[in-house]
């Protein structure tokens, strides 16, 4: 039996201080969801076994409340319930509140305070009734192919109300580029709307249109390219510096850097800073990948990430390899840099096994099976060593370090790590010899 | 109604799980059931009774001695394999934003993967029911109050109705009923030039046009089939195809795979001409066709990372890797064309890379957060994948299955994604439906492509050489080749009755419903 708590509260849970201002309208709908179930807080900062007799049995009406279960019973049992929840005053639990999602400028809605959320909800029933009006207002001048300034306006205003119309965006780029309106002004414009609304790419595909077409218009100017290369790369970083990962931001940046030629002007310099904030950016990587192995001052032209490049020099290839080591030493775990370095190796046709004692930093693994622990730091690092030993022809070595794969340190992946095994005893070897493999079947199925 | 009260004082849980009822013969009764009648029993009416000891979790009898509906099971606990319950086993010191990110999201996934939520039942492998009725009302409800034309959604009115007839139609729901609605949605849409906007007055963009061809390919009928202007469409499409060999998303818009993807779906299920029109930008004098240099321009937007990106040079991403493989599925056969063209052993390591534990579930990107939809757009890819490894199943004349010549197997956790989904990703409160993350609200996006990513794990894909379902000769017919088979073991974590229906591996839809459509069009010979 539940001990008879010797130090248990007389009172009941206290009933809801009278109104309170709450700084946002989620911790006002947080508290009001305590407030409604008094019980089980109680409960389980108590513990059940120390309750009060009487708590204990409001507790249990609270919890049938809140689960539903009092509806099956038998209407006698049901009546009985709901004279106690009644006599008790017991509150009916309200649902846990549900995230109420973001914005249309990407902003949490519940971080708004409880007057501006109601301000919010009534706007956006105002919106609903405008934006049909000025839509159906927009529809007819397109019908008509009307660019005219009043275009511009009509744009602006419904772009405002809702950035996530694509034809809208599209007339007005149209409308912009036949009327030869300033792009710089344009530019600043759109950098305001993006800055409100994170999540949306049509922003993005306008400022592609409008960049296009001033790189014609500015034609050879060097200096004006390199100044709207500075202002394009300042606000990506005010981007960047509320979501670092944005992936729409990240394709325009690699398009600008085709476009404007950026690939020595800091574009590495950039990755690294982002790197140093935070090493497990992979967008950040990934961007450093394709501005070290696209640039066409030494890659070769049409060259795949995934293939072998003779143009890169050497010296690139070592910067970029000492560059992703000394990333996996401050956090071994990080894939990041592990996908990085085999996508260096695999661009300078080196092998992984000129890595082995690098990789071999993070896993230490006793000569003999069962002879003491092993001490793996990187199941990245342990995955490499294996294509590096099957590259070896240490099919014994890479097979164990497979095995501990699967059974150990990364046992999510258990069946890849068996199908990695079983390529292993296959003719080719490691992973680069999974090629045959599809010779083989090409040919016994006579394609 | 009884309570299960773990005996630790700082974890105190409360929960109601299904009764097995002796001589009705749904569960064998069990040593852990068993012992479970004891406890009851024993305990007493009408107090709490709470048992401090250590391991055993102590039953506690209701207050009111209504009849009771549930036991609990209480070695639920030791059928959940420690692999979702415990943190990973290397995790580096250095903190940064995304690994802070990653440890809460573990945080939050960890009490629904151990079943700690009171208010869920769950199985003797920790695992809840799937919540049909539920999840199956909500789907119904999002298409009752669609987004009043204009506001922000507005663009997205057609996805809602992919998503909820998908979702229908996998869950067993007959959506015929929506059909004309459907119709009269769409119809004002199709612009005279090819395609559908997303809304009223608005430009035929591929997104919208891809869900709702979907959508009336799903509640099927010569009417809705009737509704698509085929002849403008196939013109259309020749103005989105580009020169380099890719095809953007709308008229002077982005081109991405997603265009490549969709373009490819239009062309085969409606069965159009591959020819170039010769208003298309990509037209030449060398006589190209909407399908030339397509799938080298995608096979450059794998990464080094073995993934696939939205475009050249961009970050290897889930989604755009589904619809690369889709794509290139539809352009041929999947063990001749996608070794072709895509470095496979990369891919399938990094696609390999993308599930998580204790999560279970799937991330988009490297470093980036399990999300419910990745359980299709990275789940969706192990089919195409397993299919191009495997090589084709050989259907004899006699129709009878040979064993693929190298059965791979599956190359992900099954049951790590199926946890993540039964656990993580079901809304359990009356609102129903399925979402990216227990923090996050669920949606129709994440209810269909988290359904679709269950019902992926749930069955096995065999692509068949000789099995053309659709007699139709002509282009493009690898997509139909496709046969499914539910995945039967000694050791299912999920109920039976939670087996959803199966999904084209390719187009995203009930099977079947593809076959149908396309011999529709087939057979009318021209537009």
């Amino acid at each position: 039996m539940a001990p008879k708590g010797s130090k248990a509260p007389k009172a009941r849970p206290k009933p809801p201080d009278p109104p309170k201002e709450y700084p946002t309208i989620a911790d006002e709908l947080l508290a009001a969801y305590q407030e409604s179930r008094p019980y089980q807080t109680l409960a389980a900062s108590k513990g059940i076994q120390n309750l009060t007799a009487n708590e204990k049995a409001c507790y249990a009406h609270a919890v049938f409340l809140e689960t539903g279960a009092w509806r099956s019973w038998p209407a006698a049992t049901q009546n009985e319930f709901w004279k106690t929840i009644q006599s008790e005053k017991i509150p009916i639990p309200l649902p846990k509140p549900q995230d109420l999602g973001r914005d249309t400028r990407g902003i949490e809605v519940g971080k708004y305070t409880p007057a501006e959320f109601k301000l919010y909800l009534r706007r956006e029933r105002e919106i609903e009734g405008l934006l049909g009006k000025t839509m159906g207002y927009l529809r007819a001048i397109m019908a008509a192919k009307e660019h005219s300034p009043r275009v511009l306006e009509l744009t602006e205003h419904i772009i405002s109300m809702n950035a996530a119309h694509y034809t809208v965006w599209l007339y007005r780029s149209q409308t912009l580029l036949a009327l030869n309106s300033s792009i710089p002004a344009e530019l600043e414009w759109v950098n305001n709307v993006a800055l409100d609304n994170q999540k949306n790419y049509q922003i993005w595909h306008h400022r592609q249109i409008l960049v296009e077409h001033l790189v014609q218009d500015v034609g050879s100017d060097e200096g004006k390219l390199r100044e709207l290369g500075k202002s394009e790369v300042a606000f990506m970083k005010e981007m960047f510096d509320e979501d670092a990962k944005n992936y729409h931001v990240w394709s325009y940046r690699q398009w600008l850097v085709r476009k404007l030629d950026l690939w020595q002007k800091g574009e590495i310099e950039d990755c690294e800073r982002l790197l140093r904030e935070d090493v497990r950016n992979n967008s950040a990587w990934a961007h450093r990948f394709f501005v070290v192995f696209s640039n066409p001052r030494y890659c070769t032209e049409g060259s795949k990430a995934t293939e072998f490049d003779g143009g890169i020099p050497d010296e690139i290839l070592d910067r970029e390899i000492e560059f992703s080591k000394a990333a996996c030493f401050e956090a071994p775990q990080n894939q990041s840099p592990w996908n990085y370095l085999r996508g260096v190796l695999k661009k300078g046709g080196r092998k992984l096994v000129s890595l082995e004692c690098f990789a071999g930093e993070f896993v230490k693994i006793p000569e003999k099976e069962g002879e003491g622990e092993e001490d793996v730091k990187s199941s990245h690092a342990l995955d490499f060593l294996a294509d590096a030993w099957a590259e070896k022809g240490e099919r014994e070595k890479a097979d164990r370090a497979l095995r501990l794969l699967g059974d150990k340190y990364d046992r999510i992946r258990k069946n890849y790590w068996d199908w990695r095994r079983a390529l292993l005893k296959s003719d080719g070897g490691g992973l680069g010899g999974i090629e045959g493999q599809f010779v083989v079947g090409a040919k016994l199925f006579g394609h | 109604m009884t309570f299960l009260i773990k005996g630790k004082k700082s974890q105190q849980r409360v929960r109601f799980i299904k009764r097995a009822i002796a001589g009705q013969g749904s569960h064998d009764p069990s040593p852990a059931s068993e012992s479970l009648h004891y406890d009851q029993q024993q305990a007493q009416r009408p107090d709490f009774i709470t048992e401090n000891s250590k391991d055993k979790p102590a039953i506690v009898d209701d207050a009111f001695g209504a009849s009771s509906r549930s036991v609990m099971s209480a070695k639920t606990a030791s059928m959940i394999p420690d692999l979702f319950t415990t943190l990973p086993p290397i995790r580096d010191l250095l903190q940064t934003g995304s690994s802070r990110v990653q440890d809460e999201t573990i945080q939050e996934c960890l009490p629904f993967l151990k079943g700690a939520d009171l208010n869920v039942q769950c199985n003797e492998h920790g695992v809840p029911q799937l919540d049909r009725p539920r999840h199956i009302n909500f789907l119904h409800k999002s298409l009752r109050k669609l987004p009043a034309p204009y506001v922000a959604a507005d663009a997205s009115r057609p996805w809602m109705f992919y998503w909820a007839l998908a979702g229908l139609a996998a869950m067993g729901e007959d959506v015929s009923q929506y059909r004309e609605r459907l119709i009269s949605t769409v119809q004002p849409i199709q612009n005279s030039t090819g395609g559908f906007g997303g809304g009223n007055g608005q430009l035929s963009h591929l997104a919208p046009t891809y869900a709702i061809l979907l959508s009336l390919v799903i509640v099927g009928g010569e009417e809705a089939l009737e509704v698509i202007d085929r002849k403008a469409m196939w013109k259309w499409l020749g103005a989105l195809k580009q020169p380099d060999g890719g095809f953007q998303m709308c008229v002077g818009g982005e081109e991405d795979v997603r265009g490549a993807y969709i373009a490819a779906v239009i062309l085969t299920l409606l069965d159009l001409p591959i020819e170039l029109s010769r208003e298309s930008p990509a037209w030449s004098r060398e006589g190209g066709t909407l399908l030339t240099n397509l799938p080298e321009w995608i096979s450059k937007c794998q990464t080094f990372e073995g993934g696939v990106s939205s475009r050249p040079d961009a970050e290897a991403h889930g989604a755009y890797a589904f619809c690369v493989l889709a794509c290139l599925s539809i352009l041929g056969d999947p063990h001749i064309i996608i070794p072709k063209y895509l470095d496979v052993p990369c891919l399938i390591s990094w696609l390999s890379s993308r599930q998580y534990a204790p999560e279970g579930g799937f991330s988009g990107r490297t470093n980036k957060l399990v999300d419910g939809c990745y359980s299709h757009w990275v789940g969706g890819c192990w089919p195409l994948i397993e299919a191009c490894l495997d090589g084709p199943s050989l259907g004899s004349p006699a129709g009878i299955q040979v064993a693929p010549l190298t059965a791979v197997g599956h190359l992900y956790s099954r049951e790590g994604l199926i946890r993540y989904i039964l656990c993580c990703c079901q809304d359990q409160t009356k609102r129903g439906g399925l979402r990216d993350k227990p923090s996050h609200n669920s949606d129709s996006y994440h209810t269909c492509y988290v359904l679709a990513g269950l019902s992926s794990a749930q069955h096995r894909w065999h692509f068949n050489t000789s099995a053309t379902k659709t007699a139709t000769g002509g282009m493009l017919n690898s997509a139909y080749q496709w046969t499914s088979e539910p995945i039967v073991e000694d050791l299912q974590i999920f109920d039976g009755a939670d087996r959803v229906g199966t999904w084209h591996p390719v187009f995203v839809i009930p099977e079947g419903a593809a076959e149908r459509a396309k011999e529709y069009f087939a057979s009318k010979g021209g537009f």
